[in-house]
């Protein structure tokens, strides 16, 4: 690739230059197309992007909306998302976009998130929806909430007059935070990252140089903006390198997934990231005759991350869509969390990610053997090379570094690492050990690459979404039939869909039948409650459970427990 | 009215014995039935029935008495 070809320089300063530069030099540009399944996508080029964007930065500078004020945004699917969002930063403030809660979630849990995460990330402002004013109202009133306003910017007249300069309304500096997003989880226990606008700025340039990006590049992105490979792969890395981005409704996209293809197909999409499970679920779940006017020969690389890779998964997807120019070397991966910006490694781009077959019981002991063919071995999905000013460690149970070949936990240092979680230095002391960030999973180096094998937390993900089972366990505790603190909560492999599934076992005295079926029930729908699916429920006699050391159940020996013993219901 | 054969298939795919569904329910009122097993459950109907369903047809439906609906007028009830 020829470096003057490419998006992404040494990109200095901060975010907003770089938006306003686009606005000046490119103002027809598309910037971003918003897409609604059966309407014609309504298209944003740059000069009315950030010529909206500064008439609502104007706005809720009335409101009260100040430098360093961090405004939690919790809309939906709506075109001027991105106005508002670039708004927020044109003051200064800190933009962090929320979920909208899922109808399933009850809004009392709603509330406590809400609330919980307001006193642990510092929110000042809600900008929001109208039909949410009656569950978050109570967030503002009570005594000692730190949110300060409601605002409901969809409300706003879009009218006003054409803006041509793009005038700066607050100074600041490469070191100043420009967004806060959550780790992902279930209740307001969720951990704040702060980025700072150099992080950011560097991780796209080095990032957007690791897949070779291009003017002439366009994402697609069904992602929401509350997760990080959303938000910074699909909005900061476009909007920064003046990329065209087409946003579709992450709703949309999962109750009919052929969208991401119709938007592929007629806005010659070449990028796109996408969790584990979106593969199998295309693969499965598209019709032939839904795909016979598409073609997705412009794709160049559709990256694999925030759950682990499958093979059969990239597999699957190949076979699908091959006849309609899906090339195997497009199947890509990178490994990615908020902590570090987003990637810290990328494959290849113009190759498929490699993929290892090893010995299942040696990986057990922690080595790494690899086996020829597939007998017997356990096969690994690389997660690519570190990318540009970023280092990566195997670490060791005592702390040591281990070297290829060995599997451990691994630890990151990068030029676009967070400084720590908000408001929570023992998290951040936890993770974050002499610049090194550790990140709770393992995997082991082989051949310059870095593939992705476990967890060290208990964390469940699903759909790449993080769920702790501490809160399906403290829900399902609650149940009046269920022994208190007897609940184990944990994920297994679900090879169909591609992502895990919610295991709970419950201990419980009901003995007869119906009484079990009405706690099975129940069981479900505590995990509703908390907006869980609980796939599978296994309601287990007094002291079934095994306890750990310190008292408690063991998720790990019990799952192994059950994976073993149990025949689910 | 939900028919007691949609009944079937939607419990089926949701692995649950029994649950009151009517018109009125919604994917959110069942458990099991998230973003997720809504696909799959969509998928079973086209095949149970022998129809297809268009992308707008899936994305406007509310509730389970709008899937019978649709499905009626597919079926030619």
């Amino acid at each position: 690739m020829n470096s003057t070809n490419r998006a992404s320089r040494n990109l200095q300063g901060v975010l907003l230059d770089h938006w306003r530069s686009h606005a000046e030099k490119t103002p027809d540009r598309t910037a971003v197309v918003h897409w609604v399944a059966g309407e014609e996508p309504f298209r944003w080029n740059w000069n009315q992007l950030m010529g909206t964007a500064f008439r609502y930065a104007l706005r809720l500078r009335e409101h009260g909306v100040g430098k360093g004020d961090v405004c939690a945004i919790i809309i939906r699917h709506h075109k001027n998302f991105y106005p508002i969002y670039i708004a927020v930063s044109y003051l200064g403030a800190l933009p962090a976009v929320l979920a909208y809660p899922n109808q399933r979630l009850h809004p009392e849990k709603f509330r406590d998130g809400l609330e919980g995460m307001a006193r642990r990330s510092g929110l000042d402002w809600l900008l929001t929806e109208r039909d949410l004013e009656a569950s978050v109202r109570p967030c503002v009133s009570r005594p000692g909430s730190t949110i300060r306003g409601i605002i409901f910017p969809l409300e706003w007249s879009e009218e006003g007059e054409t803006v041509k300069t793009f005038p700066q309304l607050k100074d600041s500096l490469p070191e100043d935070p420009c967004l806060l997003q959550h780790s992902s989880g279930t209740t307001g226990l969720q951990k704040a990252v702060i980025l700072s606008h150099r992080a950011v700025l560097e991780h796209v340039t080095r990032y957007g140089e690791s897949i070779d990006i291009i003017p002439e590049d366009k994402i697609v992105s069904w992602l929401p903006l509350y997760h990080d490979m959303g938000l910074i792969a699909a909005f900061y890395l476009p909007l920064t390198l003046g990329i065209p981005v087409i946003q579709i409704d992450p709703f949309e996209w999962v109750s009919a997934p052929i969208i991401l293809m119709e938007a592929i197909s007629m806005e010659k999409g070449t990028l796109a990231w996408l969790p584990n499970f979106a593969y199998n679920l295309m693969a499965d779940r598209i019709h032939e005759e839904d795909l016979s006017d598409l073609r997705l020969d412009s794709v160049r690389m559709l990256i694999n991350c925030s759950e682990p890779v499958r093979a059969e998964s990239h597999e699957k997807f190949h076979r699908k869509f091959s006849t309609y120019g899906i090339r195997r070397e497009v199947l890509a991966a990178c490994y990615a969390m908020a902590e570090t910006t987003f990637a810290a490694t990328q494959t290849a781009p113009g190759l498929e990610s490699r993929k290892v077959f090893v010995d299942r019981e040696a990986l057990a002991q922690g080595c790494v053997q690899i086996v020829e063919g597939d007998k017997g071995g356990r096969v690994c999905v690389s997660s690519g090379a570190p990318i540009s000013g970023c280092e990566m460690r195997i670490i060791g149970e005592f702390g040591e570094v281990l070297s290829e070949g060995s599997v451990g936990e691994i630890a990151i240092r990068s030029v676009s690492l967070f400084d720590g979680y908000r408001n929570n230095p023992e998290k951040t002391e936890e993770v974050l050990k002499d610049g090194w960030y550790f990140s709770g999973d393992y995997g082991f180096l082989h051949q310059g690459e870095f593939y992705i094998i476990g967890r060290k937390k208990d964390i469940i993900i699903i759909a790449g979404n993080n769920i702790y089972p501490e809160d399906i366990e403290d829900a399902v505790s609650k149940i009046p039939e269920v022994i208190p603190g007897r609940v184990i909560s944990f994920g297994i492999d679900d090879e169909q869909s591609g992502t895990e599934q919610v295991c709970v076992i419950a201990e419980s005295k009901v003995e007869n039948e119906a009484g079990k079926k009405r706690l099975r029930r129940a069981i479900q729908e505590a995990g509703m409650e908390i907006d869980v699916s609980i796939g599978r429920v296994y309601l287990a006699p007094p002291r079934w459970l095994i306890k750990s050391s310190a008292g408690k159940p063991s998720r790990n020996a019990n799952k192994d427990r059950a994976l073993r013993e149990l025949v689910w219901k | 009215m939900v028919s007691d054969r949609l009944k079937k298939v939607i419990l089926r795919q949701l692995d649950l014995d029994d649950f009151s569904i009517e018109d009125s329910t919604t994917a959110s009122m069942v458990p099991g039935w998230d973003s997720l097993s809504h696909v799959r459950i969509i998928a079973a109907i086209e095949a149970e029935y022998g129809v297809r369903f268009k992308t707008v047809e899936v994305l406007r439906v509310r509730n389970v008495g709008d899937l019978q609906n649709l499905l009626d007028k597919k079926v030619g009830v």
